[in-house]
């Protein structure tokens, strides 16, 4: 068609933009031939119209006229009919709404049904209210509605653009945001878009704030959940909304985060009990899902419904303690986990644990999570297996192998037992000279021939200059000439493939100790055998493995019990019979660590001579082996060890003959590594020589570190690469662990615990009168030592009137009290008389008998005197607490204390301190020093009375390094005029650092000879300091080592009573003084006579 | 009407044992003890609870007994030639005048009551004082001239010093176990005698003992001479003392009469040990570990 045909033809084309026309002509070469002229006149037309309805309509226009023909493809006419009216009526709304609408139709279109056509169009005007945001959004909306449609039906787009309409009233931003998002989205949720929508639509209800992140989470939360449950976790976020459940978004993001550590076959049962729990409590269920994960971990799937069954009750009852109990919060919760499982936690059974391996080994065992071994970083790396490293047992965290807890707990048994078998039974006191009780020593010549042929290799060296085999060997026999090696290590060197012979040591000597634990306890012998034929169920198939590690694997079944059908390479069945009988030889009763080592030699030299080839299926066979026949060495055993001696064991090699690699190991016994395990003991043992002052070279950390190189034990694949740094990181940590067993040694406490806050280490007492003590970490299970200094001073002297004028103000009180205390001293001081039986008699009582008789009335035969039977044996000291808190007022300070929180930084801390007590010095008031000083006066006007042994101290301080520890009254000291004035000055100071105080009060208290001794803590709060309580977990360090320095007071025959003002004292003297008694007074005014009342009742 | 006696009784003095008591010697001190009583010196036993002290001092009375009738047979006298053996349990209250004697009443006149151990002095028997440091500090103090050179017994309330017959000897024993600062000799009492420490026989000697005692088969004896080493092992982390070879001996008596060993041990050994839950569990374990 020529351009002026054109123009005649569609004269009006001409008036726009040139797009325009050129659109309108290739698309009018596309419009179907079906067309009727009028039809595409009315195309045109309508075109037309569109175009010149506004300045910017044309481009509608352009864009009506590119989308036509695509859209005629979709519809019949009668339809595009429609389809353009629509298109005319939004764009007198607004052009640009209508070029999106065009725009988008054909993608539209082919998931459209025709008749929805103008539904969808009036969805997006609805959108469109007028306004530039508006239209944007409106836009958008049909420029993604391909897409959409491509997810949504046209019913769940109607939903969805209400949705988007409800948010755009809050927010035009927002909506349009979400309908990005919701191109991302919709595919992700699946069949469920219906509940998706309406959670979406709920949630603008209740917070529309939320609806975009609801929108971002659900984007990242939908694809961790199995997509066939992805409706229960949308319709179980709704209920959660509509249960005013906040944070939606966060919460679906964590649930389903706890849910994607979940294997996804259980989503189901825990969706399911969650839409039950909705029934009862339903902000308990995002706890409850973020639960499941560490409860799956110990609990199967019934449990877990019985698990969730009991939370129920609890919720029925008290919703808040169920939904602790779902948040695994509560102690309910957790014995009702722990009565449902049938795993073994380590935690729960350590303690008898220890003491049965304790028990068993007769040594200072300790038991430990192998988390806690692998953590150390000195070579183990396994978390699954068990071990020891000498002085403590390594043993999983958690056990759950099998379904009943007995057979768990048995399993846990077993493992203890073998690992404790390795220290019962000596593993680790392998002296290389020992004479092995079974067997002829081959270990001492072995050594020798192979000294000899580096010797003779030196010399052949010197002719042939040099060969890089003769370096090796060098350096091997300087390895030997060294102090520093370990009678394990020694023995290992023997060997060309160390890791071959450490599997053949590791089996016979596990063997060895097998046979040793089922005759020593027959006990467990049942349980450890199904272990052992249970651990069977985990080996390869030795088939599959060449001849060497073919027949360790088959060392290692007969080890375990199973003599048959293990096939075997049948051209080798000569020498596997001999290795039977060596192995048979060691498990007999009398056999030691040094049987182990020779029969791993000959074993060793066996195994050495065979190829490690695989061997063809047809070649294996199930033996069966005569029993009788007992073991000789072999005569060729000669020539064998000449061929180890030299090294030359290894060159039967075949070509192509595969490496040995190490077996897989059982996993009762765990990980052995004897080598390592000795050189830890001897570290150990050096560090203490070190200490003792002996001599002797320490070994080096490079020394150390080519040790480690050399050993098979180190897992070299999972170090791979790296083998010369983690060797010496491995080093460096065995120094630390070797140092660690030895409080004594210096360097031990830097940065080492958890509590380290004060930087620095051990205190020197440098002054005179100042006294060290350690101090109690409740985290590290341990004493930090060295740790507190407490200096000793004597209390200032004041004013001597202050005493009398006490006394004479609690006048009445103190006639009432001395009154008491003076009956006390009749009691005790008497004979006892008329008894009938007794140390002497009493004349007095004899003669009335006499005259009693003569006068023929019936005697009174109690005639006995015997001496009082306890005599009053008391000391006590009195332990005033003079922290800065006494100084509250009496009246304030009640429910006070606990806000005191003291700076940290020592200036900041002097600085406070002041003025709080600038503070106090205009006071007119009672402060509860003045009630514990008027306390003193009437206890020491009652004490002078019936004569017991009494000693007044006060304490404060600030830190560690400055305990003051102030004297009023010494024990041994008399009571004058001096103690008086002293009393006088008694004042609030700084902290309270109580364990160090109580420390050396019993310290004092045990220098003092008496049947009963009783340490008297008066005091106004809980302990604190500066790094000794602050905020959070710090209080409970404080608490602990009060309890801790009380509990040392009891081991020594000290009782201590603890008299405290604080009203909230009950929380942490509990812990504090478990049973040694504390009291807590309502009023603190009551303290004089209360204590006096406490006194008698103690000392009685 | 004759009136049956339905118990033994003794006079003091002149207890002595029929039979030879069963006593395995751990180390040399059936020579150690020949050679004090020789020079009369007096001896102090040291050691746990149930570890056969006092089951030695009734072995050494009786050899030491047997041999001194035969030395004096010569004599034809060997019926009032004998070596009584005066056991005093101390206890907290034992006054002097309960181990020298004292007054009584008896119709409008005063008697004089001899105390055991001057009664053994008289004698000339071997006083055994068991758990001395039970005592009160002035008795203890009471024996001091016994064991020196005077060997005398001062009788304050007669005005009567006492010189002991010749074949007397004081024998005590104490159990450092609960040692504690006030219940401790005084050195001045504690130097005056020989000092035999005595501890649980190794492995082998106590199977023997308890498999003797008990009247087990050798194998149970074994098992529970184990059990006692392995419970030993715990002194020190919970527990106060070791069991006993008395309690393995009442175990393995248990065990004869046809209880289940399990059972035997717990009741006889674990309860009696300890009374801290988590350490009867522990040792509950190693029952079951030793016992089928």
């Amino acid at each position: 068609m020529s351009e002026d045909s054109i123009n005649d033809k569609w004269p009006e084309l001409k008036k726009f933009p040139e797009s325009v026309e050129k659109n309108f002509i290739s698309s009018l070469s596309e419009m179907p031939d079906a067309l009727s002229e009028s039809q595409i006149r009315d195309w045109y037309q309508q075109g037309i119209s569109l175009a010149s309805q506004t300045v910017r309509s044309w481009e509608s226009a352009a864009h009506f006229f590119a989308v036509s023909p695509s859209v005629l493809k979709s519809m019949p006419y009668s339809y595009f009919e429609k389809w353009m009216e629509c298109g005319e009526k939004l764009c007198n709304e607004s052009p640009t709404l209508a070029s999106a609408y065009f725009e988008s139709s054909p993608g539209t279109m082919s998931q459209l049904r025709s008749r929805h056509i103008e539904e969808w169009a009036s969805l997006g005007d609805q959108l469109y209210k007028g306004t530039w945001k508006s239209s944007t959004l409106a836009c958008r909306f049909f420029v993604l509605s391909p897409i959409l449609l491509s997810q949504l039906s046209f019913n769940q787009l109607q939903t969805f653009s209400q949705f988007l309409d409800k948010l755009a009233h809050r927010s035009y931003d927002l909506a349009l945001e979400c309908l990005n998002l919701g191109e991302q989205i919709f595919p992700l949720v699946g069949e469920d878009k219906d509940a998706f929508l309406s959670l979406a639509t709920a949630l603008v209800e209740t917070g529309w704030r939320e609806v975009k992140s609801f929108f971002d989470s659900g984007a990242k939360a939908l694809p961790r959940i199995d997509p066939d449950e992805r409706i229960r976790f949308l319709q179980l976020a709704e209920n959660l909304v509509k249960n005013g459940g906040t944070n939606i978004p966060g919460t679906m993001l964590e649930i389903s985060q706890s849910l994607a550590e979940l294997d996804q076959e259980k989503h189901s049962v825990v969706l399911a009990l969650s839409e039950s729990l909705l029934e009862f409590e339903p902000l308990a269920m995002p706890d409850f899902i973020n639960s499941s994960p560490m409860i799956f971990e110990k609990l199967t799937t019934s449990q877990f419904g019985k698990w969730y069954e009991e939370g129920v009750n609890v919720i029925q009852n008290n919703p808040d303690a169920g939904i602790a109990y779902f948040k695994v919060e509560s102690a309910h919760s957790e014995n009702t986990i722990e009565m449902l499982s049938s795993g073994i936690e380590f935690d729960r059974i350590k303690t008898v644990m220890e003491m049965y391996c304790r028990g068993l080994a007769g040594a200072e065992i300790k038991l430990s999570s192998t988390e806690a071994l692998v953590e150390k970083n000195i070579g183990w790396v396994s978390k699954n297996s068990p071990t020891t490293e000498g002085s403590t047992v390594f043993v999983p965290t958690i056990v759950d192998r099998y379904p009943t807890k007995e057979e768990n707990f048995a399993w846990f048994k077993v493992v203890s037992t073998h690992q404790v078998a390795h220290l019962e039974f000596g593993s680790f006191i392998f002296d290389f000279n020992k004479k092995s009780a079974l067997f002829d020593d081959l270990r001492a010549i072995l050594e020798k021939k192979q000294l000899d042929a580096i010797e003779n290799s030196k010399k052949s060296n010197e002719i042939l200059d040099d060969s890089s085999s003769t370096t090796e060997f060098s350096e091997t026999s300087q390895n030997l000439e060294k102090a520093w090696i370990s009678d394990m290590q020694r023995f290992f060197n023997l060997f060309e493939d160390r890791q071959l012979s450490l599997d053949i040591f590791t089996v016979v000597e596990s063997a060895r100790l097998d046979a040793k634990v089922l005759v020593e306890y027959p006990g467990i012998k049942t349980f450890y055998l199904q272990v052992q034929n249970d651990s069977l169920d985990d080996r390869p198939d030795i088939k599959e493995l060449p001849a060497r590690e073919a027949i360790v694997e088959f060392m290692l079944r007969v080890s375990l019990q199973q003599y048959e059908g293990v096939s075997i390479p049948l051209k080798y069945k000569s020498e596997i019979q001999q290795i039977i009988q060596i192995m048979k030889r060691v498990t007999l009763h009398e056999s030691l660590v040094e049987d182990s080592a020779e029969a791993s030699i000959r074993i060793y030299a066996i195994i050495a001579s065979i190829p490690n080839e695989d061997i063809p299926e047809e070649d294996w066979e199930d033996p069966s082996f005569d029993d009788e026949e007992d073991y000789e060495d072999p005569d060729e055993m000669e020539q064998m060890l000449m061929d180890m001696g030299m090294g030359m064991e290894m060159e039967l090699r075949p070509e192509g003959e595969e490496d040995y690699e190490t077996m897989q190991e059982v996993e009762y016994r765990g990980d052995f590594k004897p080598e390592l395990s000795q050189l830890m003991n001897e570290m150990r043992m050096q560090q203490q020589d070190q200490s003792g002052g002996a001599q002797g070279d320490p070994l080096t950390q490079d020394q150390l570190k080519e040790l480690l190189e050399n050993s098979a034990e180190l897992d070299m694949q999972t170090v791979q690469g790296e083998i010369q740094e983690s060797s010496g990181v491995f080093a460096d940590n065995l120094i630390k662990e070797a140092g660690t067993n030895l409080p004594q040694s210096p360097d031990d406490n830097q940065g080492k615990y958890v509590h380290v806050d004060e930087d620095g280490g051990e205190l020197q007492p440098g002054e005179p009168e100042t006294f060290v003590y350690d101090e109690w970490d409740f985290r590290a299970e341990d004493y930090k030592p060295r740790w507190c200094i407490v200096k000793q001073k004597l209390m200032q002297e004041g004013d001597p009137a202050y005493f009398s004028s006490t006394l004479n103000e609690y006048s009445t009180l103190v006639t009432r009290i001395r009154r008491q205390f003076e009956m006390m001293v009749p009691e005790m001081l008497r004979k006892e008389r008329k008894l009938s039986d007794g140390e002497d008699i009493d004349i007095d009582d004899v003669i009335e008998n006499m005259v009693d008789i003569k006068a023929g009335s019936s005697p009174d035969e109690k005639f006995y005197w015997r001496r009082n039977k306890v005599q009053r044996d008391v000391a006590v000291a009195f332990l005033l607490d003079t922290s800065a808190s006494t100084a509250e007022a009496i009246d304030e300070g009640k429910g006070r204390q606990d806000e005191w929180d003291a700076p940290d930084d020592p200036v900041e801390y002097m600085v406070w301190l002041r003025t709080r007590r600038g503070q106090q010095m205009r006071r007119s008031y009672k402060r509860i020093i003045d009630v514990e000083k008027e306390s003193m006066v009437l206890l020491i006007n009652a004490l002078e009375a019936i004569g017991d042994v009494y000693g007044i101290y006060g304490f404060s301080g600030y830190g560690r390094e400055n305990v003051e520890y102030y004297t009023v009254k010494d024990l041994q000291e008399n009571f004058s005029d001096k103690v008086k004035r002293r009393i006088d000055r008694i004042a609030p100071l700084h902290a309270t650092r109580m364990g160090p105080a109580i420390r050396h009060t019993a310290h004092k208290l045990n220098q003092i000879d008496a049947r009963t001794k009783i340490l008297f803590l008066i005091s106004d709060g809980r302990p604190q300091d500066r790094g000794y309580s602050r905020e959070g977990v710090e209080k409970e360090y404080a608490v602990h080592d009060t309890k801790m320095a009380l509990d040392e007071a009891k081991k020594i025959g000290i009782n201590s009573f603890c008299l405290t003002v604080d009203k909230s004292g009950h929380d942490y003297l509990k812990t504090m003084t478990s049973d040694m008694g504390y009291e807590i007074l309502d009023d603190i005014n009551d303290l004089p006579e209360r204590l006096l009342v406490l006194y008698r009742r103690l000392t009685m | 009407m004759t009136t049956k006696t339905l118990y033994k009784s003794y006079i003091i003095e002149e207890y002595q044992l029929d039979e030879e008591p069963y006593y395995v010697p751990v180390g040399d001190e059936i020579e150690l003890f020949e050679a004090a009583y020789r020079e009369r010196l007096p001896l102090i036993f040291k050691g746990p609870t149930g570890c056969g002290k006092t089951r030695f001092v009734e072995y050494m009375s009786y050899k030491l007994g047997v041999e001194l009738r035969k030395n004096s047979k010569r004599t034809d006298d060997s019926d009032s030639v004998n070596l009584p053996l005066v056991t005093i349990a101390c206890h907290e209250d034992l006054t002097s005048s309960d181990l020298v004697g004292r007054y009584l009443l008896e119709g409008d006149q005063t008697v004089w009551i001899d105390g055991p151990l001057t009664r053994a002095v008289k004698a000339g028997g071997i006083c055994y004082l068991d758990e001395v440091v039970e005592a009160r500090k002035d008795t203890t103090v009471l024996i001091h001239p016994l064991t020196d050179h005077r060997r005398m017994l001062p009788v304050e309330k007669r005005g009567e010093l006492l010189e002991a017959a010749d074949g007397f000897l004081l024998v005590l024993s104490y159990n450092p176990g609960y040692q504690s600062a006030l219940k401790d000799l005084k050195h001045s009492t504690r130097q005056r005698f020989v000092s035999i420490e005595f501890d649980y026989p190794p492995l082998e000697i106590e199977a023997q003992i308890v498999q003797h005692e008990a009247g087990v088969d050798e194998k149970t004896a074994s098992q529970l001479a184990k059990l006692g080493e392995k419970i030993r092992n715990l002194k020190e982390h919970g527990l106060g003392e070791g069991a006993s070879t008395r309690l393995l001996i009442y175990a393995g008596k248990l065990i004869a009469s046809g209880i289940p060993p399990r059972r035997a041990c717990q009741v006889s050994v674990n309860w009696a040990v300890t009374d801290d839950h988590s350490v009867q569990q522990s040792i509950t374990e190693i029952i079951a570990s030793i016992f089928e």
